[in-house]
């Protein structure tokens, strides 16, 4: 798919293939629902205004693109607990710090609490920060909360691959998006008519990893990086498809992304890390979506060197705060202001759920570009 | 569950960047209790008389880290940002004086090469310093070296500027690129993997300021420093109640700047400035004052890039529109925390 054409074209592209005679025909009064599973897909989408600039028969809609959104509520519990009783450095990255657990106004509910009272908490942004500090302090154990997707996974395997420094363990918590994806399809009602899939993701695990999406599902896709004409494009590229019924994994970030992706990089990581089933905060156990450190690392993995600090009478582990609508928000089967708490007791100054406190989640995003009304 | 705002109990990193929180912060306590006839905590400067001379006196603080980047140091910083906060005040930047804060360790060679580079940006800017403060703090109490300044400036009683001045249908002008100082430092520190060429935009606007200061229809200039473009028009249209509306379209800026808040997810509006002017205009004068900036050197990317509407729909709030270059429109909020790099 050519992305040299301006985003300006491309919205008029799009515009125009949504009005003609024989789109309308088949739409029939219908609106096509576009899902995009990327944080910063959606942060892009919100920051150029493209909702309202699109025709009023397209729905986009915000998926389970938000790595800090879906970590389990007990792994932040986990690395909260650890960085207050043991002898450790907690690096984890920024937007970590501020997501609330489930414990009694009086308990300290997350890492930034952890850190304003003593812990040596460190908001970092790669991992070759967390590799530098272990450097800096061979006396010192570093624990690396090391959460996200493939893109940020990624670079974790490389610091593995490449020599972890003895002192450096790891709290992973990586995620890989196509099973959330293949569970909503599976599920039957998936609520979306087309998919965008994530460029970035791709770029390391190639496009094809998407294929699955036309083959087994029928629903068009098209790989999309962040900018808005590549967006846009893959936009196009899936109301075509839908339209005239010709199927195809369109690549609408060819610059970035290859077929199968950054040869390296995925060697690094199944060098290093196992996938397993894995838990999704709010959704649940999804197969095959979660990556855990091979047990040749076992020294590494801060899960296996620290005692369980879960208490099992601990209310509501794991569980999404009260009254917050942030699991449906994940899986786009709410907008974020058609929660109750969105924009009244949950803000970005005081967040309930995790989507109003990372910048790739829904609730942030959309409350950043200015949505207040429920 | 209503809609309170709860009081934090600490101080975060994100009470010094601009933005909400800091506007909270002194609104809670310096200018709680320091309040007297004098103080706007909402002006760079103040304005004052003494033995019937108009004079503007201002005072700033400078961290920085690195301590050097490409296009300036601390020590350059320090002088601009206060020779700045006179020149949009609308005066003409004299006497500063310093305080320098530096932590035991500093090289010396280092500390030579900030306040040589300090020394040719006062000259730059014509101002002297005529009075000083050096106190050594403990090793891990600072980072290499805080300096603060203050400065006194003359003004021209002809030319008053205010907020109060600003009408609908004034048009928004800037006068360069905006994000390529926040940009910059970011890409010196090297911590995200990125590298660029980019320079800081650090400089004494005087120039900027005095070129256009006899024009009558001239309102009001503010330096958009931390929070960036989108903080200045937050300032805006919570003194005036009026909608800020901007046109990305015309809004410059630089392509490394660009492609580094894509990379990283940020909103170049939302990036520091450090030799840039914002002045709104009557609409009649206007183009006489982006002509006028874009025949100096550091105008010449000058452009009009939005205008002060009436009201607006969100009445009580600050009202600050974005209209995107595909036509849609979005909201500037009020910068929140400190923008952090994506992790998808």
């Amino acid at each position: 798919m050519n992305t040299k054409i301006s985003a300006k074209a491309w919205l008029l592209k799009v515009n125009e293939l949504m009005a003609s005679a024989r789109t309308q025909e088949k739409l029939a009064g219908k609106k096509i629902k576009i899902m995009n599973v990327c944080g910063g897909h959606e942060r892009s989408i919100s920051m150029a205004g493209i909702r309202n600039a699109l025709h009023p028969q397209i729905e986009l809609i915000p998926g389970p693109g938000c790595p800090v959104c879906i970590c389990p509520e007990e792994d932040i519990y986990l690395a909260i607990q650890l960085a207050l009783h043991e002898d450790i450095i907690l690096l984890a990255y920024g937007d970590m710090l501020r997501v609330p657990v489930n414990v009694g106004k009086k308990s300290i509910r997350s890492l930034q609490q952890a850190k304003a009272s003593g812990a040596d908490v460190r908001p970092i942004a790669s991992p070759l920060e967390a590799r530098q500090i272990a450097l800096d302090k061979p006396q010192k154990q570093i624990v690396f909360f090391a959460a996200g997707f493939e893109t940020t996974t990624a670079p974790t395997a490389g610091l593995i691959a490449e020599g972890i420094p003895d002192n450096l363990l790891l709290l992973l918590s990586g995620r890989l998006t196509w099973p959330a994806v293949a569970m909503l399809l599976e599920g039957g009602a998936p609520g979306f008519d087309a998919l965008v899939a994530p460029g970035h993701v791709a770029t390391i695990m190639g496009a094809n990893e998407w294929q699955f999406v036309i083959n087994q599902h029928h629903i068009p896709t098209a790989v999309a990086g962040f900018n808005t004409e590549s967006l846009l494009a893959a936009f196009y590229s899936v109301i075509r498809q839908k339209i005239e019924d010709r199927l195809f994994l369109d690549n609408c970030y060819p610059q970035l992304v290859k077929d199968n992706g950054n040869s390296t990089a995925k060697k690094q990581l199944q060098d290093t890390m196992d996938i397993i089933d894995a838990n999704w905060r709010g959704i649940g156990i999804i197969p095959k979506s979660g990556f855990e450190l091979k047990a040749k690392y076992l020294q590494h993995n801060a899960r296996l060197i620290f005692p369980d600090y879960e208490k099992k009478v601990r209310r509501h582990i794991g569980e999404m705060p009260a009254g917050c609508d942030c699991a449906s928000v994940v899986l786009g089967k709410k907008y974020p202001n058609q929660c109750k708490l969105y924009g009244k007791a949950c803000t970005p100054q005081e967040p309930i759920g995790p989507c109003m406190v990372s910048d790739e989640g829904a609730c942030r995003i959309w409350w950043a570009h200015g949505t207040r009304d429920g | 569950m209503i809609n309170k705002p709860q009081k934090e109990k600490y101080i975060s990193l994100a009470h010094g960047n601009g933005g909400r929180y800091m506007r909270e912060l002194i609104e809670r306590l310096f200018a709680h209790y320091l309040a007297n006839p004098l103080l706007n905590t909402q002006n760079d400067s103040v304005l004052l008389t003494l033995d019937q001379r108009e004079i503007a006196f201002t005072t700033d603080g400078f961290t920085v880290n690195p301590l050097e980047f490409p296009g300036g140091t601390i020590g350059s910083l320090a002088i601009h940002g206060t020779v700045n906060d006179l020149a949009v005040a609308g005066a003409t930047p004299k006497y500063l004086s310093l305080n320098a804060f530096i932590e035991e360790g500093m090289s010396f060679e280092q500390l030579e090469r900030i306040v040589k580079s300090m020394a040719e940006a006062a000259s730059e800017a014509g101002v002297s310093i005529v009075t000083g403060d050096t106190k050594v703090v403990p090793r891990g109490e600072g980072a290499g070296v805080f300096f603060a300044t203050s400065g006194i400036g003359i003004l021209d009683k002809d030319h008053s500027l205010s907020m109060e001045k600003i009408k609908a249908g004034d048009q928004i002008l800037v006068s360069g690129t905006l994000g390529d100082h926040g940009t910059a430092v970011m890409l010196a520190r090297e911590q995200f993997g990125l590298k660029g060429d980019l320079k800081s935009d650090a400089a004494s606007v005087f120039p900027l300021t005095q070129a256009i200061l006899k024009i009558e229809g001239l309102r009001f200039m503010r330096d958009p420093t931390r929070g960036g473009l989108a903080s200045v028009c937050h300032e805006i249209s919570r003194a005036t109640q009026k909608e800020v509306h901007l046109f990305q379209e015309n809004i410059p800026i630089h392509e490394q700047v660009d492609s580094v808040c894509e990379i990283l997810g940020y909103d170049p509006l939302y990036l520091a400035c450090e030799g840039r002017v914002v002045a709104i205009v009557s609409a009649e004068q206007s183009e006489e004052v982006l002509k006028l900036w874009q025949s100096i050197a550091s105008g010449a990317n000058a452009c009009i890039i939005g205008e002060i509407r009436e009201g607006g729909i969100r009445e009580a709030q600050a009202n600050v529109v974005l209209e995107t270059e595909l036509g849609g429109e979005r909201y500037l909020e009020e910068l929140e925390d400190d923008p952090l790099p994506r992790i998808c």
